[in-house]
């Protein structure tokens, strides 16, 4: 029978270990969201003749929430994005596992040069990505949009209706690669054993994708979306970047865009910060909510 | 957990913090009083100053140059910031809540309550720049002057004229239209003679420009009464140059792409868009863009609303300021001063393209003042200095202009969308902009 630490030391380990990280988790990680919070609720007052009289902060309660969201403008970009992500996860989630199958299938050849291919434009910064398509969205510049006019496509990828989605063709882009990568990695940790037993078994290539490599792909398939959840609700760089040449891009085309002009055009900090917790609200209840769904229906995440 | 979320996750913290940041920022500023600190003096002579200037200004830097040349005791560090509305502005009062401000800094008109507002500029009349007052053009002057006392220097400004395409217009036989209503009528030809050529665009994410078609109708869309602000921006003549817009729209004989935008670009450089209503400082952005199309732009006066009379706008201007925290005052002043109105600093900052000079004679005998190879050998900056003569100049300004811009760009964007048209933008900026006053604790009133 192996003789016990003392219980002492056994104790203080973790937290001598931890303890770097939960510093820095929360000067960076608590204290900001902390303080952000606290903005919220404050505003700032004028006084004297014009309001040039000095300026004093005011606690105001949830007054910049409730003007937050009695925002139409504030609320239609929170609907924009919902509808985004409803278009964009599935889409994102269904070609990054179509691909990340086809690349891992036996009989693909070129793997890894595919592979590099994919993940290259997650190596093109977000920004860098969208001044890129924003050439090819451009009537007069695009060579994609005059060749499609030659076909007598005339198609507006700018317009109000077709902007988002020529925003969804960018992060598109940008990220399936990426959790193609997250996906293939997965679906080498299957043991060949079990492709064998299948095949001993008499399944097709497709039984074999449907019943062995899908399964097992389950946890990582939620990661991507919950990934992709996240990142559709902060869409930013996209639209900020493709907002000088589009009409249809306005100063609150998402919730991001919208706090981000709140606190950097109107000088309307307190405001801002209240946009930015309800966006991150946002993004908590959905990506939770997506995990418990998932796991009440069976399964380990 | 992967990179992508590392990634989405830093984005989202990005945000935050940036958000935190200045919010840190703003309450270590805490309550501000109107209270001056005692008024500062010269500094001996012989003693040396050192001031910091933040300016995006092309060719300012040759000015600062040339002062630091001529004058070794007070040495200017020129400090370049991004344009105000491209984030220069939230530097600058991020860096006033800190208490950090340079000495100097560039304002544009239209921001100057702003800044008043935020306790930001110096009373300069306490330091006697009201004798600086007959150097300048009148109304740039007064854009700087509240509660009778003076808060900033004017630099430039941006009367308006029309530039246009002389040899498409020749080809087509259409004449420069001098009134609005020969503006729609040369929209039409234009658009008939090749449907790939449009008269304008309407940049619906541009309300200053908006707002100067609006300052020439006749429109005042802001006003102090006491201790009131005044917001009157859905009057008549405003509505009369949405809903011309509006109609010209609907008829699809101008373009609604945005300006200053690649598309505009290659319009301008290819004959998609044939003419441009815009201020002086135009000309540089014409000929930068589009330089082979170099003798054939030749430039008029703006349309008028009525015929025969002769009333032109503004769009820009830019003002030289002190900052609260600056060091030394008198001595800011004095290179303020000496920025814009000696005839050599106006003349390099002519050649970088700063705009119209606010000086009263910073046009005669200037690097302006001659015929131009690009503008068909046109003397073109005459149109400029008739139109300056002709600019209604009680035009003011609000604390919340930028918010202001933001809701009728929002709303001209929805227009284009088709939800709603330009005429009910205008008319929905005008309550957001009560509210944005009003949110602030500030007492608004509406109408003239």
């Amino acid at each position: 029978m192996p003789t016990r630490a003392p219980r002492r030391r056994r104790n203080l380990a973790p937290v001598v270990f931890v303890a770097p990280f939960l510093l820095l988790f929360l000067l960076t990680f608590a204290l900001p969201i902390g303080y952000a919070v606290y903005q919220s609720v404050m505003d700032v007052e004028y006084t004297g003749s014009l309001g040039l009289g000095g300026s004093h902060t005011v606690f105001v309660a949830l007054s910049n929430y409730s003007d937050a969201l009695s925002d139409h403008a504030f609320l239609r970009s929170i609907g924009r994005v919902l509808l985004f992500a409803v278009v964009q996860v599935p889409v994102m989630v269904v070609l990054s596992a179509g691909l990340a199958l086809l690349l891992d299938s036996a009989s693909a050849k070129g793997v890894r040069f595919f592979r590099a291919a994919f993940f290259l434009p997650y190596g093109v910064p977000g920004v860098i990505a969208s001044i890129l398509w924003g050439f090819l969205y451009v009537p007069g510049v695009s060579p994609l949009v005059d060749g499609m006019r030659h076909l007598g496509l005339s198609v507006d990828l700018l317009g109000g209706n077709t902007v988002l989605w020529s925003i969804a063709n960018i992060v598109t882009w940008e990220f399936a690669g990426y959790n193609v990568l997250v996906l293939v990695a997965q679906l080498r940790t299957i043991p060949a054993e079990l492709y064998e037993a299948a095949r001993i078994d008499g399944a097709s290539a497709w039984a074999t994708v449907r019943h062995v490599k899908l399964p097992l792909l389950r946890p990582a398939l939620i990661l991507t979306t919950v990934f992709t959840i996240i990142g559709t609700l902060q869409l930013f760089a996209e639209p900020l970047v493709l907002k000088p040449v589009s009409s249809s891009i306005d100063s609150a085309y998402t919730p991001n865009l919208s706090a981000y002009n709140e606190a950097f055009t109107n000088d309307n900090y307190h405001l801002a910060a209240a946009e930015a917790v309800l966006l991150a609200l946002a993004a908590f209840v959905l990506s939770f909510g997506f995990l418990r769904l998932i796991n009440k229906r069976g399964g380990d995440a | 957990m992967s990179r992508t979320t590392h990634l989405r996750r830093s984005r989202v913290a990005l945000a935050v913090t940036l958000a935190a940041a200045s919010l840190l920022i703003s309450a270590c500023g805490g309550s501000t009083g109107s209270k001056d600190p005692a008024v500062q003096k010269p500094v001996k002579p012989g003693q040396k100053v050192d001031l910091r200037f933040w300016s995006w200004v092309p060719g300012v830097d040759k000015a600062v140059d040339k002062w630091n040349a001529t004058h070794p005791d007070i040495r200017v560090k020129l400090e370049k910031i991004p344009a105000g509305s491209s984030g220069g502005y939230a530097k600058m009062r991020a860096a006033l809540k800190s208490g950090n401000a340079p000495d100097l800094a560039q304002v544009e008109y239209q921001e100057i309550p702003s800044f008043l507002l935020e306790n930001g500029l110096v009373n300069l009349s306490q330091y006697g720049a009201d004798k600086d007052r007959s150097k300048f053009v009148d109304w740039q002057w007064q854009q700087g002057v509240f509660d009778k006392a003076v808060y900033a220097i004017p630099q430039a400004s941006g009367p308006m004229g029309l530039f246009y395409r002389s040899d498409l217009f020749k080809k087509w036989g259409i004449t420069p239209p001098a009134t609005w209503d020969e503006f729609a009528q040369a929209a039409q030809k234009i658009h008939d003679a090749d449907p790939k050529a449009y008269i304008s665009t309407f940049p619906a994410g541009n309300s200053a420009w908006f707002t100067a078609l609006a300052w020439q109708a006749g429109a005042k869309w802001f006003g102090v009464n006491g201790d009131t602000w005044s917001v009157n921006i859905d009057s008549p003549q405003t509505l009369k140059v949405a809903a011309f817009w509006d109609d010209l729209r609907s008829k699809k004989v101008i373009k609604t792409e945005p300006d200053f935008a690649n598309g505009w670009y290659k319009d301008l450089q290819t004959g998609g868009i044939t003419s441009w209503v815009s201020a002086q400082w135009g000309d540089a952005i014409i000929s930068g863009n589009a330089p082979r199309t170099t003798g054939k732009w030749a430039v008029a006066p703006m349309p008028q609303w009525t015929k025969g009379s002769n009333v032109s706008a503004n769009w820009g201007g830019s003002s030289t300021a002190v900052l609260k925290g600056a060091k030394h005052i008198p001595e800011a002043l004095k290179f303020a001063e000496w920025l814009n109105t000696d005839p050599t600093s106006v003349d390099l900052l002519l050649q970088g393209g700063y705009g119209w000079p606010a000086a009263a004679d910073g046009y005669k005998g200037s690097s302006l003042d001659k015929p131009s190879q690009f503008f068909g050998g046109q003397k073109y900056n005459e149109v400029f200095a008739e139109a300056d003569k002709n600019i209604d100049n009680s035009w003011k300004w609000i604390p919340t202009i930028d918010a202001t811009y933001q809701h009728l760009n929002d709303g001209f964007q929805a227009a284009l969308a088709g939800k709603g048209t330009f005429v009910s933008a205008v008319k929905q900026a005008q309550k957001q902009t009560v509210e944005d006053l009003k949110k602030k604790g500030l007492k608004v009133s509406t109408g003239q």
